[in-house]
């Protein structure tokens, strides 16, 4: 009884938050709401049984890319000029977006078989110790994929940011 | 052999309530002493003589306490009510959440927790965002520009702090913190990996926000920075989150390099809390000896000095790890 209530809060605040994210006028609350929403992620992992995924759930997404946005967000403009009113075409093409994942996503986990299994996976599976082998050795090709496209990121994120320069020096 | 303490009750929630009711009330009584302890200090370094109400000037401490306890909770007009009634919780809640990982004696823990250096470098980042939402909250400009400063403060030395503990991991091979304390029985770790503990130090002042890392609160240019509207027991808050960070950091530094409850003669608890408090009146010798940092000064230290020392230490300890 209680677990499901523990369970429920977290969907809660993942909701919640999300709902804070998407639909704030205010860039701030829609960090915050972000922030909310991770949390309630991790306590789900935490649920299901893996205390090492919820940590890193908190330590990357809570601590690391959620303050990064505030420090982002602190350095510029955004958090003192008022949002623009929402354009009906920016709008539409949004939702569609996020209608076609949402369906994307939903067929996937339908149509997925999933094991009943008698008794949650046992914390050796989990630990930090089994993560990291399988992740240096099956899934070494996904690991290195998504290194890959975290450095894409990064210098994107630069060139984006160097655009700006010749142009105040002129 | 150890005992979990939560698991000496039938019930986990009671468990859970206890626990969080111990560290409080050790976290509220060390804060006032540690209060105490500073303010005889600084009145030593600078010979004067401190507070003198009481045996040892102890009584002015209650005082204040009544003090705050008793003082109207104002609310500026203008500022972000919810938030700015939040932000305090925020700073202080992680700190009651990790201390309970501590292992102080070799016998009874909390709850010896296989994860535990990361969930506690994973927690102690969100005190980060209640000091920036106390900033923002307050709508105040002198508030708003010591949370700037504060976040970017620690956000940049948070990495010489996690890459600063890493070496330490690699050689333990667990992260749990009683296994780490098992493994310096013969030696402490301040014996291999003495820049290491450097560097933890250094960067611990600094994400507490003490001396001379305290440009986010600095009394001369901001007021109180992001406490600045702060009063009562709100104000008080913050007051006591910093003294349980530094406890907290101290801690963790006792339990990584210093062998954290070994020690001869003396029991366990003794030992452990002996080191946590040698560390802490080394934090209030820095703040009493140290001028201010510029805020440059402060994020090159980091950067330019801090990071590439920690990598090195870092490479050193793989290579020597792998030789061996």
């Amino acid at each position: 009884m209680l677990e499901q209530a523990v369970i429920y809060t977290f969907v809660a605040f993942v909701l919640i938050g999300g709902g804070l994210a998407a639909f704030s006028r205010q860039i701030l609350y829609a960090i915050i709401g972000l922030g909310i929403s991770l949390l309630g992620l991790a306590g789900l992992f935490l649920n299901l049984g893996s205390p090492f995924v919820a940590a890193m759930q908190v330590l990357i997404y809570i601590g690391g890319i959620t303050v990064a946005i505030v420090f982002a967000m602190m350095l510029s403009i955004a958090m003192s000029i008022r949002p623009p009113d929402p354009d009906a075409r920016k709008l539409g093409f949004a939702i569609a977006c996020a209608v076609i994942f949402f369906g994307a996503v939903a067929h996937l986990i339908r149509g997925a078989q999933f094991q009943q299994i008698a008794s949650p996976a046992s914390e050796k599976a989990w630990s930090v110790g089994a993560l990291g082998h399988a992740l240096l050795t099956h899934y070494n090709v996904v690991f290195e994929t998504l290194s890959l496209v975290l450095l894409l990121a990064i210098i994107g994120a630069i060139l984006i940011a160097r655009k700006a320069l010749p142009k105040e020096n002129s | 052999m150890k005992t979990d303490i939560i698991q000496l009750f039938e019930n986990p929630y009671l468990a859970l309530g206890v626990s969080i009711a111990v560290i409080m009330a050790y976290l509220s009584v060390n804060a006032i002493m540690l209060i105490w302890l500073e303010r005889k200090l600084s009145a030593r370094i600078q010979r004067r003589i401190g507070p003198q109400r009481g045996p040892f000037g102890l009584m002015q401490q209650i005082f204040d306490m009544g003090k705050l306890l008793s003082k109207e909770l104002l609310t500026p007009k203008h500022a972000n009510k919810l938030l700015y009634v939040i932000a305090p919780i925020l700073v202080f809640a992680p700190v009651v959440a990790l201390s309970s990982l501590f292992p102080i004696t070799s016998t009874y823990i909390f709850h010896d927790f296989n994860i535990a250096i990361v969930l506690i470098l994973a927690i102690s980042g969100i005190n980060v965002i209640g000091i920036f939402l106390a900033g923002w909250g307050s709508n105040n400009k002198y508030a708003l520009l010591g949370a700037v400063r504060s976040v970017a403060q620690n956000i940049s030395y948070e990495i010489p702090l996690i890459l600063s503990v890493i070496p330490i991991v690699m050689i333990t091979r667990t992260m749990s913190l009683y296994d780490i304390t098992l493994a310096q029985e013969t030696y402490p770790f301040i014996l291999v990996q003495p820049i290491a503990l450097i560097i933890f130090i250094i960067s611990a002042t600094a994400e507490t926000n003490r001396a001379p890392f305290d440009i986010p609160e600095a009394e001369s240019e901001l007021v109180a920075g992001f406490h600045t509207e702060y009063s009562g027991m709100r104000f008080g808050l913050f007051f006591f989150a910093e003294y349980s960070n530094m406890i907290f950091a101290c801690a963790l530094a006792t339990v990584l390099f210093l062998g954290g409850w070994h020690g001869p003669f003396l029991p366990d608890a003794v030992w452990f809390f002996i080191k946590v408090y040698a560390l802490i009146v080394l934090m209030m010798w820095f703040r009493w000896t140290f001028p201010r940092l510029r805020f440059d000064q402060l994020m090159k230290f980091a950067w330019v000095v801090l990071v590439p020392l920690s990598l090195i230490n870092l490479l050193i300890t793989t290579l020597v790890l792998k030789i061996v």
